[in-house]
């Protein structure tokens, strides 16, 4: 018989893969672009809305909804950065700042317009509510199908920015602009691309949390939050450094809440001032 | 008249508000190489980064094929045929050797393959990131990844600056066996006027952003005391 940690240990892991998933395009937008995108989790948002209103007002099954919930967030927000996020690249901090917590402001205000302000649930088939006990533990499936989509989605960007032509090109226009632009790089559309894929991901999170920790207007602001401490505590623009810490902070936020409840959420803060007191680029920081 | 490759028309050309350039004309046809010398400071990379659109262009125009791309951006300008080897190499440190020539390569007759041959030294570093490369291997990368784009100009800005002796008689080498095919013309910004000269069928000489000398190089390669009155280079000292 496993002892009751590993169930902690499972939840805490399932939880840390979402907040990968939200994070990780807000990681490579703000550490490789320099851009200060704080309505990245907008995004994830919207693509919980989709899967919500595919769901409920469509009859769509919950695993065909999610390319859906990619797809839209990734073609609102490469909208946005054509309209607005580019004209802002080398404007200061604090333009990015109040331009995008300006869209997550209009963001919840249109999403309590139409959605309404309670919570929206997911009515998922009865196999993705089950769970397999093992050894005494019980693990839910849903975590289970959450943690290996997480880990395939891992896998694919780092081999993708490893060992394709594109993730050289976004490498090499991180490295030097001026000079990936004089050999022929379209660096615009590149990183254009860069970040339809990352907020995709957040679409794709944003619709994979409802069932989680559920989905109601506020989102947009409060997940903000988590994506931050996630993005500075695993280092800006790096993928396996946003693995590693939405691992720990996941763990540590269901553990606190679990073992210490008179804590609760706030063992997240205090692991995060530990981590960047420890490490203050973050653990795996480029800079 | 054949229409030259590359034409400039009365370029004013500088960063901001400062003008680096004034009244330079130049035009060039599509095969061959032509010399920019000139002291320090007189503009030469200047030029090379208003042929490929870093600099704001005051007045004037710039000609590729007889079109005008004085307003396009520098991407489009790499994709329409013109190669650039900047002057500080600018490799890209996360990148591999082999994935800084590849990253924004264009099918043509430079290759891998021909590349590795140009350069040997490159194919045993390919596996070797573009930061852990010496000063001269650096350069050979540079201008590897350009010829990799396939230009119709190559724009070399000071090659050779910096470099061993015996890295720059490689250097020189190669690029004296990579333009004597002909395959492209080139621009040569260079330092060492006595090799870029023999490299080179025409020369221009800048001085505080003006063309004041445009001519054949083996003439002024000949003329020791223009040369030595045009950019104050006593050969006999340099060499």
């Amino acid at each position: 018989m496993l002892p009751p940690v590993f169930g902690v240990l499972f939840d805490g892991l399932a939880y840390g893969m979402l907040l990968f998933l939200l994070s990780v395009g807000q990681s490579v937008t703000l550490g490789m672009m320099n851009f200060i995108n704080l309505a990245h989790c907008s995004f994830a948002m919207l693509g919980g809305y989709v899967t919500v209103v595919l769901m409920s007002s469509y009859g769509w099954p919950f695993f065909a909804t999610l390319p859906c919930a990619f797809i839209a967030a990734a073609l609102v927000s490469v909208g946005f950065e054509r309209a607005f996020f580019r004209r802002l690249y080398r404007a200061s901090d604090l333009d990015q700042v109040l331009l995008t917590i300006g869209i997550v402001f209009i963001s919840v205000a249109v999403a309590a317009y139409i959605f309404g302000t309670e919570q929206r649930p997911l009515q998922l088939p009865a196999y993705l509510r089950s769970s397999l006990t093992f050894m005494g533990v019980r693990f839910a499936v849903y975590r289970l199908i959450l943690i290996g989509l997480a880990l395939l989605i891992t896998l694919a960007l780092v081999l993708g920015l490893d060992y394709t032509r594109f993730g050289a090109r976004v490498r090499a226009a991180v490295d030097n602009e001026r000079m990936a632009r004089g050999l022929g790089i379209d660096v615009d559309r590149t990183f254009a691309i860069t970040f339809a894929l990352g907020s995709g991901l957040a679409g794709l999170g944003g619709a994979l949390a409802i069932e989680i920790i559920g989905l109601d207007p506020s989102f947009a602001l409060t997940y903000l939050v988590y994506v931050l401490i996630v993005v500075s505590v695993g280092g800006l623009g790096s993928i396996s450094g946003s693995f590693a810490a939405a691992i720990v902070l996941g763990i540590s936020d269901v553990a606190g809440k679990y073992y210490i409840p008179q804590l609760g959420a706030f063992l997240i803060y205090l692991v995060m001032i530990g981590l960047l007191m420890w490490r203050p680029l973050g653990l795996i920081g480029r800079r | 008249m054949i229409e030259p490759l590359l034409a400039l028309e009365d370029v004013r050309a500088g960063y901001g508000s400062a003008v680096v350039l004034d009244g330079v004309s130049l035009a060039l046809p599509e095969r061959g190489g032509l010399a920019v010398l000139g002291r320090n400071g007189v503009g030469k990379t200047t030029l090379l980064l208003t042929i490929m659109g870093y600099t704001r262009v005051g007045r004037g125009r710039i000609l590729w094929r007889g079109e005008d791309i004085t307003q396009r951006p520098p991407h489009r300008r790499a994709l329409a045929g013109i190669g650039w080897v900047a002057q500080e190499r600018e490799v890209f440190p996360s990148l591999s050797v082999e994935e800084n020539l590849t990253v924004a390569a264009r099918g043509g007759r430079w290759n891998l393959a021909a590349v590795y041959d140009l350069f040997p030294r490159l194919a045993e570093r390919r596996r070797n990131l573009g930061n852990q490369l010496s000063g001269g291997e650096q350069q050979m990368l540079a201008i590897a990844r350009a010829l990799m784009t396939n230009p119709a100009l190559l724009l070399l800005d000071e090659p050779l600056e910096g470099l061993a002796p015996i890295v720059v008689e490689e250097l020189a080498a190669a690029i004296r066996r990579m333009t004597s095919e002909g395959a492209n013309a080139f621009i040569l910004v260079e330092q060492h006027a006595d090799i870029a000269l023999a490299l080179t069928q025409d020369a221009l000489v800048l001085e505080r952003g003006r063309v004041i000398h445009s001519g054949g190089s083996a003439e002024l390669l000949a003329d020791h005391a223009a040369l030595d009155r045009l950019i104050g280079l006593r050969l006999a000292e340099a060499s």
